[in-house]
């Protein structure tokens, strides 16, 4: 659960980073995209008007050549004298009518010729009840169906135009539509009526005008005067009404715009419209802005392409971003463990190269710190040093002063010898621990050192205390600090025994492990300790009667010497004695070992 | 170099995704409509005949091969030929139909024509099997390229009741020559003031029935040289028919509607044609009762006249192209073989065929009510054994072209000889 906590707390920086990377990614990409969107859209919306404008001028084009080629059969007919004795002239005998009707066919291919290269009928009727037709079966329409016909009433009404209407026919079941070019045939002087000319085009051979230019959501419609579809390629609209349209379409028209957006037929579309004067119809373009939009512009694609890419960018971002933090994350945890190890947690420099500096710098800080703190424990040792050695070199003058008198004593007693060897105990004795420089000494100098001084107490206070000495032969050659078991000795020499008169005090020294142990028994009257191995007791009293070091300062001695592990403990019971237990390193005896001092 | 290889991978799926996008949208509309089924086309004029009789065959081949679909496509005659001449010269098949109803009469140009564009059928049918009037025009160089269909023998189909009315009776009718039948024409006329015939002064198939009963061409006999200048029977046919005008009892058409047109109406008293208007006569039920069949008027002064003819009999021609197997084996397994679909195409078309095997049995006996229960197919079916056989050769709508025009000019006063002259002078300078 911390661990979590911590995880998440250490990845702050990368989620925030991230999250904002992402979100930035994702605006830009959408905002782009909709706007390219949006703007080929507008485009094509123009460029499709222009190009549609100009198909639809092509259409015209060709819808004008058809209605060139009709208008030249409709005035051939119209001016053809053959074709009218054939629709005015009554019955006569077969060899006249033989010819009659020889040359209305001759006259007949004339006038096809002129319309040859489109798939059309010709159909004349005449009003005495005769007709022609080049193709019955194309526009199957009785002569009786036809005289009723509106378009035949209209065309009637109008003699001088030559119209397009409209026209469908049930041929076995399938309705059949048509656009019926139709021309009254009128005497040029005195405007009697007298017959009828019919072009008929089928509706999908009209078609075929326009139906190249037209595909799904393009859409070409032929709306004649009274708004009704005539021709499309959509045939479901033909033959409906859109008046709406028309109104589009004129508007248009006398605006002479170019294209109009609107909605038809329930949809967006882009109109644009070419009114064919000839034919009285309307050409209407219809562009179905979504769709064709849509197949131009593919949204689904660009999405997609889209996604791929934020997708990508985010795998970039988060491996980047990864990398970046993570180091600068590890950095921060290794920064907040600096106390915890001595200043000895070193940074592993990895990651950008900003990191890696600042790993490179802070690792060079913590170069110098530690610098600093070992030459500070340098100068603090030295001076620890100094001071016990000043205190060392401090022999206590009543120390002389009673050995001297001592001496006097024995001298005066007559005892030459005794003197004699107590001066050599004290020379030696002020020998060792004046004029030896090192600052250590092997074993066996300093149980010289203690002989020396407990020969000297006995001289002076008698032997009721004595002393055993209980050395390791293995041990002898080991290096010991100057003086470090004398002052437990005097200790117990002149605290041990005011209750008891009498006692020993053994000194043991021997190997343990890794360790030398030198130990400092009595049998005298022990004292209450606080705590089971606590501190050492302060003696009473301050004044050490050898030298300046007490054994207070023994402990701290070791401990600055040799760290931690070493040192002296005491254990003491009331009336049973008290053990002193000091602690210290091997240390084989080398030259070296003395050049510290 | 680890990152270089991400870089690298995210890249390549980068584009990846994107090609995958865009190459979507171009290949929507592959994998086409293949399908497993065949699908032929035909196409044929007159849909009271030849169409209704390709009903029934598409109809019994149909439900035997569920997986072939035979679309039948109506023309006019003149529009199957101009649309074949042209697919044909262009060098292409496409747009044409896997199987096309030809003339006989143009049956030889198009075959010498266009060498390669129909296929061999002697694999699939057997020559033997049909009529040999119809081998002729049917096969080249000993290959058999059309698949024979209808028998063109000809009757004169008469109104019983206008002759009853001018006091002719159907026996007046029989068995007579064409003078006799201007007379009874003359006759009819005073008495009903309806015509005899009607005629298209452009088609002149009457001239043609007349030439073949009398066993003679437009063409000599090897099928190129035109034989009319040095031809009394042409010059008596023209004779003829200019005496069928000039006793003005025609009445003019100008297409084939006005020709049924004329026919349905009841305004003329006889048609002297094919049977393969049979359908379109009894299409007209109101009519029924009042027509009967008579022989083929014969030449007066030809000697080798016989009162039989023959006009525009029609057959099968398969494209060389996709789907010809599927087509020639439709043709096979209908108009080549089966007689149990000719005697139904007799009884409920009227086709008479020109396969063996199917010119006799219960249909042929079988009495018409329309025609007054005379038993027409029968009759048919012993005139066709009459009918003299010609060679038609290459040419027949070429020359037939040329002699509307100089008929014209023969019926307004231009002297026989020189027409017939003038005419094969023209054919020769035109067919060289």
């Amino acid at each position: 659960m911390k661990k979590m906590i911590e995880k998440l707390s250490n990845q702050r920086l990368f989620s925030k980073l991230f999250i904002v990377m992402t979100a930035s990614i994702v605006a830009v990409c959408l905002l782009t995209s909709l706007i390219t969107i949006r703007m080929s859209e507008r485009l094509f919306a123009e460029t499709f008007s222009i190009t549609n404008a100009k198909v639809l001028k092509q259409i015209n084009t060709s819808l004008d050549s058809f209605n060139d080629s009709i208008v030249n059969a409709a005035s051939y007919a119209s001016q053809s004298g053959t074709i009218k004795t054939f629709l005015t002239g009554g019955e006569m005998d077969s060899v006249s009518m033989s010819k009659v009707y020889y040359r209305m066919s001759e006259q007949m291919k004339q006038l096809t010729s002129n319309i040859n290269a489109y798939d059309v009928a010709v159909t004349i009727t005449g009003m005495n009840g005769r007709s022609y037709s080049t193709d019955r079966a194309y526009w199957p329409v009785t002569e009786e169906q036809l005289a009723a016909a509106p378009l035949t009433v209209n065309t009637a009404a109008h003699p001088q135009r030559l119209m397009y209407q409209y026209d469908e026919r049930q041929n076995e079941g399938e309705t059949e539509r048509y656009i019926i070019a139709s021309k009254a045939l009128v005497e040029r002087t005195s405007g009697q009526l007298y017959g009828m000319l019919y072009i008929s085009i089928r509706e999908r051979e009209f078609k075929q005008f326009y139906s190249n230019f037209t595909s799904t959501g393009n859409d070409v419609l032929v709306l004649d005067a009274s708004g009704a579809i005539v021709s499309s390629n959509r045939p479901e609209l033909i033959g409906r009404s859109a008046p709406e349209l028309l109104e589009e379409a004129k508007e248009i028209e006398s605006k002479k715009l170019n294209y109009k957006n609107g909605s038809v037929m329930g949809k967006e579309r882009i109109i644009l419209s070419n009114y064919l004067p000839s034919y009285n119809f309307y050409l209407v373009n219809l562009i179905d802005r979504q769709y064709t939009a849509g197949q131009i512009i593919d949204v689904r694609s660009v999405s997609l392409t889209c996604l791929g890419i934020i997708a990508a960018a985010m795998l970039v971002v988060f491996v980047i971003s990864r990398r970046l933090t993570d180091s600068l994350t590890r950095l921060v945890r290794q920064m907040s463990m600096i106390a915890q190890k001595d200043f000895g947690n070193y940074i592993t420099v990895s990651g950008s190269y900003e990191v890696r500096e600042l790993g490179k710098a802070f690792n060079y800080m913590l170069d110098e710190l530690n610098d600093y703190i070992r030459r500070l424990l340098d100068t603090q040792r030295e001076q620890r040093n100094a001071e016990l050695a000043a205190l060392q070199r401090q022999i206590n003058p009543h120390f002389l002063y009673n050995t001297l008198a001592s001496i006097k004593m024995l001298v005066q007693k007559g005892s030459k010898e005794m003197a004699a060897e107590t001066i050599n105990a004290l020379i030696s004795l002020l020998q060792n621990t004046i004029s030896n420089v090192s600052e250590t000494v092997t074993i066996e100098q300093e149980l010289e050192n203690m002989k020396n001084y407990v020969f000297i107490n006995h001289v002076r206070y008698g032997e009721r205390i004595k002393v055993n000495y209980f050395v390791a032969p293995d041990c002898l050659q080991y290096e010991v600090p100057k003086l470090i078991i004398q002052p437990f000795i005097e200790n117990a020499f002149f605290h041990a025994f005011n209750e008891k008169n009498e006692g020993t005090i053994y000194i043991l020294v021997s190997k343990n492990d890794d360790s030398l142990v030198c130990e400092v028994v009595d049998n005298g009257d022990g004292m209450e300790l606080t705590g089971e191995t606590g501190p050492l007791p302060n003696p009473k009293s301050r004044r050490q009667l050898f030298t300046g070091i007490g054994i207070q300062n023994v402990n701290n001695r070791i401990k600055l010497l040799y760290g931690e592990p070493y040192g002296v403990s005491i254990s003491s019971n009331k009336g049973e004695g008290t053990k002193v237990r000091i602690v210290l390193p091997l240390i084989a005896k080398s030259d070296e070992a003395g050049d510290r001092i | 170099m680890k990152k270089r290889l991400l870089f690298a991978l995210v890249s390549m799926l980068l584009m990846l995704a994107v090609s995958a996008c865009s190459g979507n949208s171009g290949a929507k509309n592959t994998g086409g409509s293949s399908g497993s089924g065949k699908e032929i086309t035909v196409w044929a004029w007159d849909p009271n005949f030849n169409i209704a009789a390709l009903q029934l065959a598409k109809e019994k081949y149909e439900a035997k091969h569920p997986d072939v679909k035979v679309n039948i496509v109506e023309y006019a005659q003149n529009d199957i030929v101009q649309k074949l001449n042209t697919g044909l010269n262009s060098g292409t098949t496409k747009g044409l139909p896997n199987i096309v109803l030809i003339e006989d009469y143009r049956a030889q140009n198009f075959l010498q024509a266009y060498p390669d564009a129909f296929r061999d059928m002697s694999d699939v049918i057997k020559p033997a099997d049909f009529a040999e009037y119809k081998i002729g025009p049917t096969s080249l160089d000993g290959k058999q390229y059309g698949v024979p269909f209808d028998s063109g023998a000809t009757g004169l189909y008469v109104r019983t009741d206008y002759l009853k009315q001018a006091g002719f009776t159907v026996d007046d009718l029989t068995n007579i020559d064409w003078n006799r039948y201007i007379e009874i024409g003359k006759k009819v006329k005073e008495k009903t003031g309806k015509d005899m015939l009607t005629q298209d002064p452009n088609d002149l198939g009457l001239i043609r029935m007349m030439a073949q009963s009398a066993g003679t061409w437009y063409l000599k006999d090897d099928g190129k040289t035109p034989n009319l200048a040095d031809n009394p029977v042409i010059k008596e046919a023209l004779e003829t028919y200019k005496a069928l005008f000039d006793a003005n009892i025609v009445k003019m058409n100008s297409d084939w509607s006005q020709f049924l047109a004329a026919i349905n109406n009841g305004d003329v008293a006889t048609v002297p044609t094919g049977n393969w208007i049979t359908p379109s006569i009894k299409a007209e039920a109101s009519q029924s009762g009042k027509w009967a069949v008579v022989p083929t008027p014969r030449l007066a002064n030809s000697k080798e006249s016989v009162n039989a003819s023959s006009l525009g009999g029609s057959s099968w021609y398969v494209l060389n192209m996709d789907g010809q197997d599927t087509a020639a084996n439709f043709l096979a397994e209908t108009f080549g073989s089966d007689a149990e679909l000719y005697s139904q195409m007799l009884d409920k078309v009227g086709v008479i065929g020109s396969l063996k095997a199917a010119s006799s049995g219960d249909a042929y006996d079988k009495s018409d009510d329309f025609f007054n229960g005379q038993k027409i197919y029968a009759d048919f079916a012993k005139w066709t054994e009459e009918v003299p056989k010609v060679n038609y050769g290459l040419h027949t709508y070429a020359i037939e072209d040329i002699l509307v025009v100089e008929v014209q000019n023969y019926l307004n006063g231009k002297d026989v000889d020189s027409v017939i002259r003038d005419a094969q002078a023209q054919a020769e300078s035109q067919l060289q």
